[in-house]
């Protein structure tokens, strides 16, 4: 055992370093070399600057503000209410989620666009000269990530309200406390670690996010959008000052968010009995719920149509009117038969692969050695592969470009930036928070006696591994796999500071078609990422 | 004893303070041991040191003259049944059964579903094979437990707790059901409990187990009659404790402690007096609690009208354990 003990001590120690280099080493570069006297001044006087962070912040918190004001209460209708339709509308309702950041928002501009279908019709209808509106500046990109982040609230919530005893409500009512009473001094306090997670992870995203401010930013910039923009203008040493102020802001938002988070109580008290759905009883309120239901499925539903619509809608053959007048298949046609345009497809499709392979190998690696074996590094092992999540992906986007741009083998630096190499290692770093939590979470459920029953039964490790841990882990590992996978194939952040012309993704694909005014093709592109992630995010979630 | 199961001074030292052993065990082919102790006081260590689950920190564990103490439990050929069965809930029963028969050679397949079939035959469960884990009674899991912890062959059987799953009602039946299976493969056996009439009724032996430390080893009548200390006469049965002027009368000759048991003390002439406080009622019998002038308590089993609550009385003993 001493022997055994020592070896999966050392095997822990190679695997944390090895995550530290990936996770760890860039920021820490990053770090140093923004200590840049020039860049630090040029930063701290630039009005523009400022303004680009204090915009971060207030996008994040109105973003956050706004996602929970729509997820909770739908997450409570569908919970406690029951009216025809309800399981169907419960499933789509998460429906966003199927939408890569850069595919929602391309949907968004052709749908809300000045020359999006509502516009146009707007336009049409009242005669006018220009179109009603233009989609630009914070409330486009608020609607954006309302309409792509409530379903963190509604997700957690729900979840959340599953775990809810109904005895515990029974016994607030048989204490004497009304409806509203409970809701405040019961389920709220219960929910609270539910809602601050669906706020921390709607107020990362929102931080981190790039392609809604990209699109539809204009003149205003938030701090991802201005990293790129400084690092595409050459000017490196003032980006890295910029990456390290937004990894600093996102940093502090985590730790106050997680001050209120508290301990999962409901976690401590065990599952109990969820209450039921109710029937709505009067018929008018059902009918209102109802109507109201389909109504905003239509809602959700609308950006995905769209994209569908627009992607069959041949180059220039759609101008003024308000319906397309030509569809067909042109588009998908051209993006299977083009060499150029099936590259980007196939660059996708391997990066996300294999970055998603590696992700789930390490993060088996790390349940094993944090679970099972219990090494003494198993707490930095856990907080390396829960890192990433923790900072913005341009933070890790410029830091890997200025890690490895450089040939110093002695402080493990490489030249990888314009190989083959780093855009699947810039996914693997984000994909590994969410293999890792889903693999470590299905590890702790493990009996450990199952695989003790195996070896007694005379099996040996591979057999054990591969016959029943992998079988028992299978739920957490494919959900983790699946997200990651969605994860790296529709990518913006990562990609469009590290690719190349080779190794371009499909986002960027979609963008530079976008520029040539090949909206057919954008729009066909999103749709081939869309249905990708879709069956990908269904399998991943097949118990 | 032939010493099939040899355990010599096995050792455990989980922190400074905290150590099981070293304990000195030989088991004959075929026996069935129970080691009995509460809670915490080592006695699922010892089962995990014998299965190789854990390493002993000392001392040796040999079967049939061959020291097997650096064997991994894959290679050891002992089989296990664990306290929740720990069954594979992707695998079918039959699946689940013949998950040790896997890869001891070509063709075989046809020879594995047999052993399938008999071990599932053997208990009581023949044609279930295609049956899911979870559609099965907590009495049938653990019997599919036992089966496939029987289809290997293995040298020997070891069982934690076999029973603590299961509600009262199915206990009795399943621990005669369990005893008869094992006797009947004529596997030596060593199985956990913390119960000691478990440990009674399912071991022919029964090893009882104290702070990591081995108090006594024997068949179930020693123990009960012929205990070697305080622990042992008060784990194993219901015994009445008494010293100095209560243990005189109760005709102890030196200064020791006297163990009496319930049924061994009986209300008579003369003896220890003493005021019945309470009366509980068994069916064929009652216990009475008796205080002596000390106001010290005791129990006494008897006829359910032996006496009455409140009444002086005078008890006298037809046995005694001193110590």
């Amino acid at each position: 055992m001493t022997v055994r003990l020592r070896r999966s001590e050392i095997t822990a120690a190679a695997l944390m370093l090895l995550l530290a280099w990936l996770v760890i080493y860039p920021i820490l570069i990053v770090g140093s070399e923004a200590a840049h006297p020039m860049a630090l001044r040029e930063f701290l006087t630039r009005p523009g600057e400022w303004a680009a962070l204090w915009a971060s912040v207030w996008i994040s918190l109105l973003s956050v503000i706004l996602a929970a004001a729509i997820g909770i209460p739908l997450a409570f209708l569908f919970e406690w209410f029951d009216f025809p339709g309800r399981k169907t509308l419960g499933a789509l309702i998460a429906l966003p989620v199927v939408l890569p950041p850069l595919v929602g928002v391309i949907a968004f501009l052709f749908l809300y666009g000045e020359s999006g279908f509502v516009a146009r019709a707007i336009q049409a209808l009242l005669h006018l000269q220009n179109a009603p509106w233009r989609l630009q500046g914070p409330a486009a990109i608020l609607l954006v990530h309302a309409y792509s982040m409530y379903v963190y609230f509604y997700l957690f919530t729900r979840a959340g309200l599953a775990k809810l005893d109904v005895s515990m409500l029974e016994a607030a009512q048989a204490l004497g406390a009304s409806t509203w009473a409970t809701v405040r001094r019961v389920i709220i306090p219960l929910l609270r670690p539910s809602l601050v997670g669906a706020a921390m992870l709607t107020f990362m995203t929102a931080l981190g996010s790039f392609s809604a401010p990209y699109i539809f930013g204009g003149g205003f910039r938030v701090m991802t959008t201005q990293i790129v923009a400084t690092k595409l203008n050459g000017d490196l040493p003032l980006a890295m000052v910029e990456t390290v102020a937004l990894a600093l802001v996102a940093v502090v938002g985590l730790i106050i968010l997680r001050r209120t988070e508290g301990d999962d109580i409901l976690v401590a008290l065990g599952k109990g009995i969820a209450p039921r759905p109710r029937p709505i009883q009067r018929a008018g309120v059902r009918r209102l719920a109802t109507i109201a239901g389909w109504a905003l499925a239509v809602l959700l539903l609308l950006p995905h149509l769209t994209l569908l619509l627009v992607s069959l809608v041949p180059y220039g053959a759609w101008t003024t009117e308000i319906l397309p007048p030509v569809i067909n298949l042109d588009n998908y046609r051209r993006l299977f038969s083009e060499p150029e345009r099936l590259r980007p497809m196939w660059n996708s499709l391997w990066m996300a692969s294999v970055s998603t392979a590696v992700a789930v190998a390490l993060a088996l690696a790390g349940g094993w050695l944090v679970v099972r074996r219990r090494v003494a590094l198993r707490r930095a092992i856990e907080a390396l592969l829960a890192l990433p999540w923790a900072l913005p992906g341009t933070v890790f986007a410029i830091a890997l470009a200025i890690t490895f741009s450089v040939h110093a083998p002695l402080q493990l630096r490489f030249v990888l930036v314009g190989t083959a190499v780093i855009l699947p290692l810039a996914y693997l770093v984000r994909a590994l928070p969410l293999t890792g939590r889903g693999i470590l979470a299905a590890y702790r459920q493990l009996d450990p006696s199952l695989e003790e029953a195996a070896a007694s039964l005379g099996a040996g490790r591979w057999r054990t591994l591969t016959r029943v841990t992998l079988p028992q882990l299978k739920p957490g590992l494919a959900a983790g796999a699946s997200l990651a996978f969605v994860a790296g194939l529709g990518d913006i952040v990562a990609s469009i500071v590290l690719y190349t012309y080779e190794t371009r993704p499909v986002s960027i694909e979609i963008l530079s078609s976008l520029r040539l005014a090949e909206t057919g093709v954008a729009a066909a592109f999103g749709v081939v990422l869309m249905l990708v992630s879709a069956v990908v995010l269904g399998v991943g979630a097949r118990r | 004893m032939s010493g099939f199961l040899q355990i010599q001074a096995i050792e455990k030292r989980w922190r400074a303070g905290v150590t099981v052993g070293p304990i000195s065990l030989d088991i004959a082919q075929g026996e069935i041991l129970a080691l009995l102790g509460p809670s915490g006081s080592g006695k699922t260590t010892m089962l995990r040191l014998l299965a190789g689950f854990e390493t002993a920190d000392g001392g040796r564990v040999a079967v049939a003259g061959e020291d097997v103490t650096a064997v991994p439990p894959a290679q050891r050929r002992f089989g296990m049944v664990f306290q929740h069965y720990a069954l594979f809930p992707h695998l079918d029963v039959g699946e689940n059964v013949g998950f040790g028969l896997h890869g001891k050679g070509k063709g075989d397949e046809g020879r594995a579903k047999q052993k399938i079939s008999a071990a599932l035959t053997l208990v009581d469960l023949a044609g279930y094979e295609k049956r899911k884990v979870h559609e099965l009674s907590g009495g049938q899991q653990q019997r599919v437990a036992l089966a496939r912890a029987l289809a290997p062959e293995p040298r020997v059987l070891m069982l934690d707790e076999p029973l603590s799953n299961l509600d009262p009602a199915l206990r009795e039946r399943t621990r005669h059901e369990l005893r008869e299976v094992i006797k009947r493969v004529g596997i030596t056996t060593v199985f956990v409990t913390h119960e000691q009439e478990e440990a009674f009724d399912l071991g022919d032996r029964i090893a009882v187990i104290n702070q990591g430390r081995l108090e006594q080893v024997g068949a179930p009548d020693e123990l009960y009659e012929h205990p070697v200390n305080l622990f042992v006469a008060t784990f194993v049965g219901r015994a009445n404790v008494f010293r100095g002027k209560a243990a005189r009368a109760l005709g102890a000759n030196g200064t020791g402690v006297l163990v009496v048991r319930p049924e061994r003390l009986r209300f008579a002439g003369a003896g220890l007096p003493g005021v019945v406080r309470e009366r509980r009622y068994i069916g064929a019998a009652a216990f009475f609690v008796v205080e002596d002038d000390e106001h010290e308590r005791f129990e006494v089993l008897a006829e359910p009208d032996a006496a009455k609550v409140g009444e002086r009385v005078y008890v006298e003993a037809t046995r005694v354990i001193a110590l």
